[in-house]
């Protein structure tokens, strides 16, 4: 059991750091404001696919990361990339029967959950954004949870991680 | 059980990052390895420069390497008024007995990242606090004020660029002296005068430079020049659009500005000790050596303290009375030096 439990493990924090390098990687200037949720995803993911490997801890750990590469308030991300890890696990079951539209459109009312609680948190701070043109991102990501879920399912398959 | 958990130490910690100064060591540790993210995702443009200078072709070069004479010729030209200009200056202000211009001591920096948020405008630098960078170090490029330090990490920092909408600068017309302050709009090609009296004298085509009054910022650097001049008799200020002198979302390399790092006061106090030293006699030549400002009483002693040497009738010695007013330049540069403690 031990020993199953450890195979390829590295693959998912391999896809978890070129997540985060994505998540920083220069866009043009019109194509920021639709970056996709990148750490999101591969959460969201994983949570569905390996909940025994990675939870909420994990997605707590990135959230920090991604504070210190933000330069936001140590928690915010943290706080948002749990949330969204706890709604997948709470709703895993049911979602790992839809079909795939149904996984974008629970997905696309999740990021955008937490892009609110982003929006609001932020607020907070005194930086708040002008629009709600923020909740893009979590459109543009749920648009693309069918290609990210065929992706990493290939890849699982392919390096047989379990 | 675990997700109420989780969420109530992030607000904790969102509460502690906050208001108390505790998680910054932390914060500096982390970011020493997540920092260099910034420096990864900045690699394919780096090699990509390196491949294109590796095989720029020949007359690239040679008109290029033209191009950069005939610019430095230029620039060299104008040094050379500059620093006669320089010199009239501290002169007229020694008249004046007002306090002389310090030179600044500016470090070049590369830019290795923006901010992801579009929403923000801010950038992230290669020089972080042990490289000396301070926080609130105002940032230039070639062309004028881009912004200051706002968070250090070890060898990063990130800097609030003029245009954040959480920016505000108080500026100056160059033409003549008008006061006002310059806030960011959140586009990257415009500033704001705010609050300015619909009667003032400000055109289109005007300068804006800082004006130093906010203690951040060193006096003199160019900020904007004013675009848009609108007088709305329904409004009660002027609505002034200023375009940034800086190109900020363009350049690559910065220059971190490394300025007087002490207090009006101390500058005050050390300044009137230089003049009470003036005053009783000549001064003895410890004090312009630890301050830098009063080039005053730096002039006199200087020429008397080297008048000696020619009696020793070496005839290389004969050359250092011309030194004093070379010397007078760096009368002003122990302040750079000072600094760099």
């Amino acid at each position: 059991m031990a020993s199953t439990r450890s195979r390829n493990g590295w693959i998912i924090w391999l896809t978890f750091a070129i997540g985060l390098l994505l998540s920083i990687s220069p866009m043009p200037q019109f194509m920021e404001i639709l970056r996709p949720l990148w750490l999101a995803l591969l959460l969201a993911f994983w949570a569905l696919y390996m909940p025994d490997k990675v939870g909420m801890v994990t997605a707590f750990c990135l959230g920090l990361a991604e504070d210190v590469l933000y330069g936001t308030l140590l928690g915010q991300n943290a706080l948002t990339l749990t949330l969204i890890t706890f709604l997948v696990l709470s709703l895993q079951q049911r979602l790992r029967v839809f079909p795939m539209w149904q996984q974008c459109l629970v997905l696309l009312v999740i990021f955008g959950l937490a892009q609110l609680a982003q929006l609001w948190l932020s607020a907070l701070t005194g930086n708040r954004q002008p629009t709600l043109a923020l909740v893009l991102p979590g459109v543009v990501s749920a648009l693309l949870w069918p290609w990210i879920s065929y992706g990493l399912r290939g890849l699982c398959r392919r390096f047989k991680i379990n | 059980m675990r997700f109420l958990v989780l969420v109530v130490l992030s607000v904790t910690l969102m509460v502690v990052d906050a208001r108390f100064t505790l998680l910054k060591p932390v914060r500096s540790q982390m970011s020493l390895v997540l920092m260099q993210s910034y420096w990864i995702t900045d690699l394919p443009q780096r090699l990509w420069q390196g491949v294109a200078s590796q095989f720029g072709s020949r007359t690239e070069l040679v008109a290029e390497n033209e191009k950069l004479k005939t610019e430095n010729l230029l620039l060299q030209g104008r040094m050379q008024k500059l620093a006669a200009l320089t010199e009239q200056n501290v002169r007229l202000r020694e008249l004046l007995n007002s306090s002389a211009l310090v030179n600044e001591k500016v470090e070049v920096a590369e830019l290795i990242g923006m901010d992801p948020n579009p929403f923000t405008h801010r950038i992230i630098i290669n020089k972080g606090e042990r490289d000396g960078v301070v926080l609130g170090q105002p940032v230039l490029d070639a062309r004028g004020l881009m912004g200051q330090v706002v968070e250090l990490m070890p060898y990063t920092s990130r800097v609030l660029l003029l245009t954040d909408t959480t920016h505000s600068i108080p500026v100056q017309v160059n033409r003549n002296g008008l006061r006002a302050i310059a806030s960011g709009t959140g586009n990257p090609e415009r500033l704001e005068l705010r609050h300015v009296a619909d009667t003032a004298d400000i055109k289109v085509g005007d300068l804006l430079v800082s004006s130093g009054l906010g203690q951040r910022f060193p006096a003199g650097y160019p900020v904007a020049t004013v675009n848009e001049v609108i007088h709305d008799s329904g409004q009660p200020f002027a609505i002034v659009r200023a375009v940034p002198t800086a190109a900020l979302n363009r350049s690559r390399y910065l220059l971190l500005v490394f300025s007087d790092s002490r207090t009006p006061e101390e500058r005050a106090n050390d300044a009137a000790k230089a003049q009470e030293a003036e005053q009783s006699g000549e001064a003895p030549p410890i004090v312009p050596a630890t301050v830098p400002k009063p080039v005053v009483p730096a002039a006199p002693v200087a020429p008397a303290a080297v008048a000696p040497a020619p009696v020793v009738s070496d005839p290389k010695a004969v050359k250092k009375p011309a030194t004093p007013a070379a010397v007078k330049p760096p009368a002003a540069v122990p302040a750079t030096t000072r600094e760099r403690q």
